[in-house]
């Protein structure tokens, strides 16, 4: 009987992805995936024990000129509530953030028939929290401008 | 003769994609899938200058051919680069992105966006004929 990890990984080079695949850790029983989709790369994490639960990630960089890091940590906090399923995690001083998604299902192939799905899920989630911290930033800046503006004195 | 398609072989491996060939007398063939879809690339021997990207999906049975041919329309007039074209004997959608180029290393850098147009015209294509339907 092949690995979680084995089927895991057959089943993404199958559907035509190249797939680099850390080992098993021998005594978690969790390997990392790594595969890219539409010029993005995600994370398969999956468990020697618990061949029907996955995790799903990807980093997203903030632009230097959005990192604003409480405002960001309270964007990602919105976005959950709306995407549920997806959590997110700052990183490296507030320069990216992780998507991710967990799923348990009751059978590796029910995982598999999902599969891009849930990917889908993570990238609309994540690029939806990389719109709203640029949209925000933005907006910050025009209004920044116009209360600048509006309170200089008469020339 | 140089292989017109091998700098889409390199984009093809910039978007972590397997990919097989296929060439013959008349053509050179590039077969890939992706997020488990399949996709043909095709140059002719003698148009070397004439790339193909596409992708040919099934017609769900029992759908009018009219609804069909009306929202391929509607995606032609509306979606850049791609072509929806019917074909309708063999109950087939074909939704294909032409290019002329002058070397195909200009494809390299637009591949994963022409990828993308050509995956977002099938999922559209298939949602509005089921709400047509």
């Amino acid at each position: 009987m092949s690995s979680v990890r084995e089927r895991m990984l057959r089943f993404i080079e199958g559907e035509g992805h190249r797939v680099d695949a850390s080992p098993v850790d021998p005594g978690t029983g969790v390997s990392e995936l790594l595969f890219r989709t539409r010029g993005q790369v995600f994370s398969v994490t999956t468990n020697e024990n618990d061949a029907t639960l996955i995790s799903i990630s990807t980093a997203y960089e903030i632009p230097e000129w959005a990192r604003e890091r409480s405002q960001n940590a309270e964007t990602l906090e919105r976005v959950r509530a709306q995407h549920g399923d997806v959590a997110f995690t700052l990183a490296h001083d507030g320069s990216l953030f992780v998507a991710t998604l967990e799923q348990q299902a009751t059978s590796i192939q029910e995982l598999m028939s999902a599969f891009w799905h849930l990917v889908a899920r993570v990238r609309e989630a994540g690029s939806y929290a990389v719109e709203d911290m640029v949209d925000r930033t933005e907006s910050k800046v025009a209004a920044e401008k116009f209360i600048n503006s509006f309170m200089m004195p008469d020339r | 003769m140089t292989d017109p398609l091998e700098s889409v072989e390199a984009a093809l491996e910039d978007e972590g994609l397997f990919f097989s060939r296929d060439d013959d007398e008349d053509a050179f063939r590039i077969a890939f899938k992706s997020e488990g879809d399949r996709y043909f690339i095709v140059s002719y021997r003698d148009d070397p200058t004439f790339i193909m990207i596409g992708s040919g999906w099934a017609l769900p049975q029992g759908i009018d051919a009219q609804d069909a041919i009306d929202v391929a329309n509607r995606l032609n007039v509306r979606k850049k680069f791609v072509k929806t074209a019917l074909w309708l004997e063999e109950s087939d959608v074909l939704f294909t992105v032409e290019l002329c180029v002058s070397t195909a290393e200009e494809v390299r850098p637009h591949f994963g966006r022409l990828l993308n147009v050509l995956r977002d015209s099938a999922v559209e294509f298939f949602e509005q004929l089921r709400s047509e339907s």
